[in-house]
């Protein structure tokens, strides 16, 4: 390791240790995607990012999953999420009868 | 009924040919989001029926799955909301694991993430992931080990895009609580598909 190299290293971990921990952190991102975070919250997020990788990547992670999941969605898509299931021929059945019934 | 005679059995065949086309489709749709069989064919059921009653209003504008899907939608809510009149939150179901093993307990060096555990990079965009044929299992898979609760807000708030405040009425809990519960499911499922997915390593039995 170059001598810029350590005293990187050595930055990143002194900060760390003196902000708050990846536990409390990943609430905050899990937070900072439900209201808007107070300054001091944004402040305390962006320095913990910024010398944690393993956040950063939390970050976007979650932030992968909504975009992913929200994505405007084929009608059929979410049918792939489990092909078999179906509805049973009783229940169908039963709603048919109901139909009738109420017709 | 106060319909004219001879234009009711025309409906119902129309909404029994819609049972045969959407039903399956309907069925799915409301499993996903209440994790439960027998309330999903009760919402499915209950939707036929306001299908049926609401008939006049639809007249054939629109996709009919469209519009049994946004019926079905308000019966899934009408579900929550009764399911938490009955059954209120009890302290023992809880939120969904803490996962406190994911960080480290040593002195010095707390709450930072396990190595084992710590996020890596996926190298992955959103259509990259949907992309993957088995990504809508790998998600319903990695969901199905949380509380039903959670579950259900994790998926009305990410899939469905509800408000917090939506959440909080339709499931009866505090803003909070919800909050707790979108942070275990977030922490949980991130893992589960990264285990899935982006590890070489032979997966973990799965907690």
């Amino acid at each position: 390791m170059s001598w810029y190299d350590k005293t990187k290293h050595a930055v990143r971990f002194w900060l760390l240790r003196r902000l708050p921990a990846c536990k409390q952190t990943v609430e905050l991102i899990s937070q900072s995607m439900e209201r808007p975070l107070t300054l001091r919250e944004r402040v305390l997020l962006k320095l913990h990012l910024w010398v944690c990788m393993w956040c950063q990547w939390y970050l976007e992670h979650l932030q992968l999953m909504r975009d992913a999941l929200r994505v405007q969605k084929n009608e059929n898509d979410e049918v792939e999420v489990s092909p078999t299931t179906r509805l049973s021929d009783e229940a169908r059945a039963r709603i048919r009868r109901s139909l009738t019934n109420n017709s | 009924m106060s319909e004219p005679q001879g234009t009711a059995p025309h409906k119902s065949s129309d909404v029994s040919v819609w049972l045969e086309r959407h039903g399956d489709y309907l069925f799915k749709y409301a499993v996903f989001r209440l994790r439960d069989k027998a309330a999903a064919e009760d919402a499915v059921q209950e939707t036929f029926l306001a299908a049926l009653k609401a008939y006049d209003k639809f007249e054939g504008r629109g996709s009919e799955r469209t519009w049994l899907v946004g019926i079905l939608k308000h019966k899934v809510t009408d579900h929550f909301r009764r399911m938490t009149r009955e059954t209120p939150l009890e302290p023992t179901e809880g939120e969904g694991p803490e996962h406190a093993e994911f960080f480290t307990r040593t002195d010095g060096w707390d709450n930072h993430w396990n190595n084992e555990y710590a996020p890596i990079d996926w190298h992955a965009t959103p259509a990259q992931l949907l992309e993957r044929g088995d990504f809508w299992r790998v998600f319903s898979d990695c969901l199905s080990p949380l509380p039903q609760r959670t579950a259900s807000a994790f998926t009305l708030r990410e899939v469905d895009g509800l408000t917090s405040d939506e959440i909080c009425k339709a499931l009866g809990v505090t803003v909070n609580n919800l909050w707790v519960m979108l942070h275990r499911a977030r922490l949980h499922l991130r893992n589960c598909i990264e285990r899935n997915w982006f590890r070489k390593e032979p997966t973990k039995p799965q907690s």
